[in-house]
């Protein structure tokens, strides 16, 4: 249970229970100042009185005794006197007490010492103390406890109650305390995640009140903050670097033209390599400017509906001749009337560059496969083929810019392609991930879904 | 050809200029913004290659007030920017063709060939043709030697692209832009791969190609002599 495992939780129920001891402490302390203390004193007394009347009287069963007994007052505001003297054979001398116990060698009896005057039944509880005389005879004499016992009595009813209300007020508590100290913890979570997924312009939210959490997300911002700093200084010195770069080298490679016009043709391959060579690096400059450029405007990239069922089969069309070149099975199942919102030409370089690699990566007489389907609220995009596939370790390096795996060095390549992707599906608010296709990989592309509203979206957008 | 050049990067600019002078056109040259528009406005161009940034005035700035202002030249733009988003942009600001630096020079030469005959829209023909090749525009037919040939979709604007252009090379990225209706950068050879299953429907049982590969650069559909 999410509840349980929660810390705030945990100590609040820690905390309940801490409450119920200390009231349990509190009741009984009252127990025995207010109950059990009086109950001792009113033994005292008893036993003093026994004492009294014994020495008084010969320490025997004699009428004597029984006139002392009976002529025991109650005093003002005090205890009613209780007494049964019975003789050594049983038999009753004097008593004011209803019944009693057979005699078991207990010296202190509570007895209930029933009466009935004026009307009223009064029920009354009496403590007495039983003393076997030295001539066998049996003296029980006591008082009214009942003032105490109904003390006891209702200090029982209070601790159950106090006891439960405070367990039950503790746990509520604690729910509720978890709650809102969950929520907060939740929503420094949260961010963290979305920051992880790329978004890091997302902020801890404060509540303004300067507690704890809000020092704790003050520090946090400021961290995010610096880390934002810190990736987007990375990212725009790489990128002044391919921007500075490229306009030296598109001289360069106007220089080279230009002198592969104006040579002898003897010598022209070396002048055509070198610009060969001069395109590949400023194509490589494109290619890290391009994600660079889609990363900067993530959030204000150009967005349409798209209609991605046409878009996918279009990727399908183009690819269809190089799949053939290979020799590949090229399987496409692509759902009618899917659409999505998003930058159709992103969209299409980037379901270009993985349906790219598939091609690339499946073996010659192999299989590549492009599946499209809807649920209630996205879209996905299945590419797989049989090739060598993606270790799981390594499906995270593989977006990174320059990343390639180490079994596949032979296939051309510059390790930008899926970092491309990867910036198109963080711009849409897409999920990509990669899964076994044994052999091979299965790239899954999950999408938002977009109903068609007004007709089918128009071919401009993007 | 009367061709304006706004290009402040001189390098760029001298041979830009020199290899359209060598084709044969007449190149005018301004280093920067303000000067380009002047002289844009003052004079009548066949056509304006326009580099994206500029000094002073910005080439993005100096397309949308000529096209405010009801100027029709058309107008070649060039970036330093290489983005597919840039150059969606510059189109629907009213260019009439985007060039990314670097580029080959015949790429350009390429370029400003077909600005300079594109046709207007009101002679708009329904059927186009080269030797014995036939396009229905309208019936999406092909015939050659009065034999109908059955192509794709996409094929079908390949020849179409190719047929317009008869005589001219079309270079690789050109055909990208115009038979695919996506501003993507391939990384594969797929124009060439098209290509060759076009030839192989319209070339391969005729003695006499019409359809030939211009090294570097792209193809051309042409009769050849």
């Amino acid at each position: 249970m999410r509840l349980l495992s929660s810390l705030s939780f945990r100590l609040t129920l820690l905390y309940a229970l801490v409450f119920a001891a200390s009231l349990a402490l509190l009741l009984g302390l009252y127990y025995l100042v207010r109950v059990r203390a009086p109950l001792e004193e009113v033994k005292s007394d008893i036993r003093a009185e026994a004492q009294r009347i014994l020495n008084s009287t010969g320490n025997a069963a004699s009428p004597a005794l029984s006139r002392v007994l009976e002529g025991r007052k109650r005093p003002a505001g005090g205890r009613t006197p209780y007494h049964i003297l019975l003789s050594r054979d049983g038999w009753v001398l004097t008593k004011n007490l209803p019944s009693w116990p057979m005699f078991d060698g207990r010296r202190w009896l509570t007895i209930e010492a029933d009466t009935f005057s004026s009307g009223e039944d009064s029920d009354h509880m009496a403590l007495v103390l039983d003393e076997r005389l030295p001539d066998g005879s049996r003296l029980m004499i006591g008082r009214d406890i009942e003032d105490l016992r109904q003390r006891q009595e209702t200090l029982v009813e209070a601790a159950r109650w106090l006891l439960a209300g405070g367990v039950l007020f503790g746990l509520l508590g604690g729910i509720l305390m978890s709650r809102a100290i969950g929520d907060r913890i939740e929503s420094i979570n949260s961010t963290a995640r979305r920051v992880m997924s790329g978004d890091l312009s997302e902020r801890i939210p404060t509540h303004g009140s300067g507690d704890d959490f809000d020092r704790l997300a003050e520090t946090l911002n400021v961290m995010l903050n610096r880390i934002q700093h810190l990736l987007e200084s990375i990212r725009r010195v790489s990128d002044s670097v391919a921007h500075e770069l490229r306009t030296p080298l598109a001289r360069l490679h106007a220089d080279l033209s230009e002198l592969n016009a104006s040579i002898v043709p003897e010598q022209r391959a070396h002048a055509e390599a070198a610009v060969a060579e001069a395109e590949k690096v400023i194509g490589l400059f494109d290619a890290v400017l391009r994600i660079g450029r889609v990363e900067s405007i993530r959030d204000s990239v150009d967005m349409g509906e798209v209609d991605f069922s046409a878009l996918l089969s279009d990727a399908a069309e183009m690819f269809g001749p190089s799949a053939e070149e290979k020799d590949l099975r090229f399987e496409v199942a692509i759902a009618p009337g899917l659409c999505v919102l998003g930058n159709r030409n992103l969209l299409f370089q980037a379901v270009g560059n993985i349906l790219d690699n598939a091609i690339k990566y499946a073996p010659d007489g192999g299989w590549v496969e492009i599946t499209a389907g809807e649920s209630s609220n996205e879209v996905s995009l299945y590419i797989a083929d049989n090739g060598l596939g993606i270790p799981a370790d390594q499906r995270m390096n593989v977006f990174e810019r320059f990343v390639r795996l180490p079994h596949a060095f032979n296939v051309p390549g510059l390790g930008l392609g899926l970092s491309f992707v990867k910036v198109v599906v963080d711009a849409h608010n897409s999920q990509i991930s990669f899964e076994d296709a044994n052999p091979g990989v299965r790239v899954r592309w999950r999408l938002c879904r977009l109903n068609f509203e007004d007709g089918p979206p128009s071919k401009a957008a993007g | 050809m009367q061709i304006l050049l706004v290009e402040d990067d001189e390098r760029v600019a001298a041979y830009v200029a020199k290899g359209l002078r060598e084709e044969g056109h007449i190149v005018s040259r301004c280093g920067d913004g303000r000067s380009g528009l002047i002289q844009a406005t003052t004079e009548d161009y066949d056509l304006i290659v326009l580099d994206r940034m500029l000094p002073g005035v910005d080439g993005m700035t100096i397309l949308q007030t000529l096209r405010t202002i009801g100027n029709t030249t058309p107008i070649l733009m060039l970036t330093a920017l290489s983005d597919v988003e840039e150059r969606v942009r510059g189109l629907r600001s009213g260019a009439d063709d985007y060039l990314s630096k670097p580029f080959a020079f015949s790429e350009l030469a390429a370029r400003v060939d077909a600005l300079a005959r594109r046709p207007s829209a009101a002679t708009e023909p329904s059927q186009l043709s080269i030797a014995d090749l036939e396009i229905d525009l309208l019936g999406r037919m092909v015939k050659r030697a009065e034999k109908r040939i059955d192509l794709t979709p996409r094929e079908f604007r390949l020849l179409e692209v190719l047929v317009r252009n008869a005589n001219r090379v079309v270079t690789r990225s050109m055909l990208l832009e115009k038979v695919w209706d996506y501003s993507f950068d391939p990384q594969t050879n797929i124009v060439d791969q098209f290509m060759s299953k076009l030839r192989q429907k319209i070339d391969r049982e005729f003695s006499s190609p019409l359809i030939h590969t211009v090294r570097g650069t792209g193809y051309v559909i042409r009769v050849d002599q």
